[in-house]
């Protein structure tokens, strides 16, 4: 893939330390990606290092790794953005041409280097200061259309990172109903609601209120995101608010969220569905070795009715991260 | 419960649905044809057939619904469905006999249902099934309902957007959110302001560099050099408020001004020396803001988690708090867990490598742990860390204010100390527990005395009396006890207490039930150590209620005796 020596492995380290709010969600990405400053010059480097967060791809967005990291990474933070900013440098949107991805929803724009982008569904709004483009194509009637893209950082995003490392179905697709757990602030939200479309409809559970009140705020512009704050343990607390889902996807990370994940999929997952999921080595054990506690959860997954396909670790974005996608089968459960 | 299902309920977002069962599988509910024909709509009809359909009539009784269905509550309005549509055969009330069974998700509010209706649930597997074929073809088959298309999704947003935006905003842990806020401001403030009080220096100090040998206290140089501004101005009339900042050092302010006329600072002009005393006073308003978010602080603190600041002190339990997240998740965390809150790193570098794992974390900067010896830092610590999560489970679940369990904590944690030196045996958990349950019945003795006669204003000085007594009785039980810090000594001259403490001791015994199954929830998550501490608790707070009773006959009394 064309993002892999990108970011390299520099990114993924700078990231660990850089999130040093420590939290089991890595400080909204506080530092993901930080090394990809670099990249942009040697000021955008230095933000990186310090662990300001997002040097490179956005750009414009350092301030955030301060939000959660405090001061300093506050001010790393900022000037990685820049250097970011001069290190992307693409030569107006005419340069990029778009390519669709093998997953429908999702595609690659190419320019001096390539992105992942989604289709944005409110054309000129950023939902967490990524980069938009905008990209000429000709529609049904034959007439040139602007259509507006959204770049998906593979730091940010852990199901990027899953697409960028070669998944071969994310199952989610424009029209799905996916039941997302643990969906934070709502950032990598807003480009599974990009790809399942008006068609389709995101059911958001976060537990955090901090988080929970921006992702009602993302939800309020994308009618296809049905925000819930409550705890997922408790599946039956909102079973109002859910319909039977074709996806879920799950990025809880909680030592029991195999428990969470299967009781979710008790109450609302369709019989045959798919569970895509991102486990954090260091959530469930410290101790033990990343591959070990992947078996392990992939085994627990098992007990409960859902048959893995595919697993895939996460390097170079994330550490010690695993995807699994697996199916759910009711009858073959017990 | 045996039979077979005769109905089950779904609770939709546009409104409750009852369904009558005709078929449905005992034996084998994850058959793959049983799935199969959940997943026909066309064989699925077969096996339900809509009954009733209550749509909510409103946005605001669809949240008043799905706020009671997440809390297994029986709304009015799911009555009144149930009522009309359950056969009734036997006539009312007696609808065990009717042979209904009712298929519902979840447990709690099948016995909401069971309790109030008296109609039999079941909430196992073979209702799951159905109601989640219910859930799966929900739209076509509600369509009887007089529903459409897109209805459900509707209806699902709308709800989803006020049932979030209400969960943030009544949350329950709102002052303690504040605390955290209050607690990293604070935090934030002493960084900034050394840097600020540096450049003050900095920039003053070309004009009259001898000041900061002269003055090496912060807050006392940006003071004095808003007051001298140009050194050469500085005369003798200016000595006695000099002397004021300095601590009335009248040697000390002389001696300013003798540096003030031999200094060999540059001279400077008057537009600089505007801006630099712009910012020295900018400087000294920031020193002062920081003392009075401290004061809020305290207060706070006092309020929320009276006892625990009593043991470790305010600024410490407020970091605790901060680093949980909460009172509420400091108070479910054992107490190995709080030993090492704020060490995270040190105990999971050491959990990799197999290392010794930390002593201690946040608790380190208590007072303790700098008294005691190099060997004892890591017993007392633990001793610490068990008495900090009593301290704060009390505070958490009780609805009694009051810090004197804190005190009897750490009369206990002054005792340990000694006992490392003269090995002097520690206080019994019982005996201390007692002894502030014991000054807990006094003192609420007198507040309710004052109510009385008036609302609460001299009540300040009577709990102040009431903690000075117990601090006595506490100093003579230890045999050698440490002065208290002069901060929390300071605190406890002026404790404010809440006025309103004797109305909510008459709800107490109520309320008390409630903290004490709390408790007992807790105490699952705790070490064993606490566990026997816990329990021990418990029985006095039993004993409380019953002493709760005699001791406000004899309070008056013994008022009067003091008086």
């Amino acid at each position: 893939m064309a993002f892999g020596e990108r970011g390299g492995r520099g990114g993924a380290r700078g990231g660990g330390r850089g999130g040093f709010g420590g939290g089991d969600r890595g400080g909204f990405g506080g530092g993901r990606g930080g090394g990809r400053g670099g990249f942009g010059g040697d000021r955008g480097g230095r933000g990186g290092g310090r662990g300001g967060g997002r040097g490179g791809f956005g750009g414009d967005r350092g301030g955030r790794g301060g939000a959660r990291g405090g001061g300093r990474g506050g001010f790393g933070g900022d000037r990685g953005g820049r250097g970011g900013k001069a290190g992307l440098g693409r030569k107006g949107p005419g340069a990029v041409t778009l390519e669709p991805h093998k997953h429908a929803g999702v595609y690659i724009a190419k320019g001096k280097e390539h992105l992942l982008v989604t289709r944005n569904m409110t054309p000129g709004e950023s939902v967490y200061g990524e980069k938009r483009i905008s990209i000429a194509s000709t529609n049904a009637e034959g007439e040139e259309e602007k259509i507006e893209y959204r770049v998906w950082n593979p730091f940010r995003s852990k199901l990027a990172a899953g697409i960028l490392g070669g998944l071969d179905d994310i199952h989610i697709k424009p029209g799905a109903k996916v039941l997302y757990l643990g969906a934070a602030s709502g950032s990598s939200v807003s480009h599974v609601s990009d790809i399942v479309g008006p068609e389709g409809v995101v059911y958001a559970v976060e537990f955090s209120h901090r988080p929970g009140r921006e992702l009602i705020g993302m939800a309020k512009k994308r009618t296809n995101v049905v925000p819930i704050v409550d705890d997922a343990r408790h599946p039956q607390k909102y079973r109002m608010l859910v319909q039977m889902v074709d996806v879920i996807f799950a990025d809880v990370a909680q030592p029991d969220q195999a428990r969470i994940i299967s009781l979710n999929a008790h109450h609302f997952l369709k019989n045959g569905g798919a569970i895509v999921i991102s486990i954090k080595a260091n959530c469930i054990d410290s101790t033990a070795p990343a591959a070990q506690v992947f078996a392990s959860e992939v085994n627990n997954m098992r007990k409960e009715g859902i048959k893995p396909k595919e697993q895939l670790t996460l390097e170079p974005y994330e550490r010690d991260h695993a995807i699994v996608v697996g199916k759910y089968e009711r009858h073959a459960g017990n | 419960m045996s039979g077979s299902l005769t109905h089950i309920l779904f609770e939709g977002a546009s409104g409750y649905a009852l369904f009558t069962v005709s078929m449905q599988e005992e034996i084998a509910a994850k058959s793959k044809q049983l799935q199969d024909s959940i997943n026909d709509i066309s064989i699925f009809s077969r096996m339900i057939q809509l009954a009733s359909f209550l749509p909510f009539t409103s946005a605001a009784q669809a949240l008043e619904n799905a706020n009671d269905v997440s809390e297994g509550v029986l709304n009015p309005h799911l009555k009144n469905l149930l009522n009309l549509i359950v056969p009734d055969v036997a006539g009312k009330g007696n609808k065990k006999q009717s042979g209904v069974l009712l298929g519902v998700t979840e447990r709690g509010l099948a016995g909401a249902i069971q309790g109030e209706l008296g109609i039999p649930c079941d909430t196992s597997e073979r209702a799951l099934e159905l109601i989640r074929g219910v859930r799966l073809h929900q739209e076509k088959i509600l369509i009887k309902g007089g529903f459409q298309k897109g209805d459900v999704a509707i209806a699902q947003l709308g709800l989803g957007h006020s049932y979030s935006r209400g969960k943030v905003k009544f949350n329950v842990n709102r002052s303690d959110n504040m605390i955290i806020q209050a607690i990293s401001l604070s935090d934030q403030l002493d960084k900034d302001l050394n840097t600020f009080s540096m450049r003050v220096r900095e920039w003053y100090g070309w004009h009259f560099p001898e000041l900061y040998k002269l003055v090496p206290d912060a807050h006392q140089y940006a003071l004095l050099a808003v007051l001298i501004g140009d050194r050469a101005t500085l005369t003798e009339g200016s000595l006695e408020d000099m002397q004021a900042i300095l601590d009335d050092d009248e040697t000390r302010a002389r001696n300013v001004l003798d540096a003030a006329r031999a200094s060999m600072g540059s001279d400077i002009n008057e537009i600089d020396l505007i801006n630099i005393s712009n910012f020295a006073e900018r400087v000294v308003k920031l020193a002062e803001y920081r003392k009075s978010l401290r004061r809020y602080l305290i207060e706070k603190m006092n309020v929320v988690a009276p006892n625990l600041s009593a043991l470790i002190g305010e600024t410490i339990a407020a970091r605790l708090i901060s680093h949980a997240g909460s009172l509420t998740n400091l108070a479910k965390y054992p107490a190995s867990t709080v030993q090492i809150l704020g060490a995270e790193k040190a105990l999971f570098r050491a959990l990799k490598t197999k290392g010794n794992t930390p002593k201690y974390g946040l608790i380190y900067h208590s007072t303790f742990i700098g008294r005691a010896g190099t060997k004892h830092k890591g017993r007392i610590s633990r001793f610490l860390a068990n008495k900090c999560s009593i301290a704060c489970r009390i505070d958490c679940f009780s609805d009694v204010p009051t810090n004197k369990f804190g005190e009897a904590l750490r009369a206990q944690v002054e005792e340990r100390l000694n006992f490392f030196e003269t090995g002097a045996p520690v206080s019994k958990n019982s005996d201390a527990i007692q002894k502030a349950l014991t000054a807990i019945a006094a003192d609420l003795g007198d507040d309710e005395d004052e109510d009385d006669d008036d609302e609460g204003d001299v009540k300040e000085d009577d709990v102040a009396d009431a903690v000075k007594q117990i601090e006595k009785d506490q100093k003579s039980a230890s045999a050698s006890k440490a002065p208290l810090d002069p901060e929390l000594a300071a605190i406890a001259g002026g404790l404010p207490t809440p006025s309103k403490k004797d109305k909510k001791e008459k709800k107490e015994k109520k309320e008390k039930r409630k903290s004490e199954a709390m408790d007992i929830d807790v105490k699952e998550e705790s070490s064993k150590k606490d566990k026997k501490e816990k329990k021990e608790k418990k029985d006095k707070k039993d004993k409380e209620e019953k002493k709760d009773k005699e001791e406000k006959k004899d309070k008056k009394k013994k008022r009067k005796s003091e008086a």
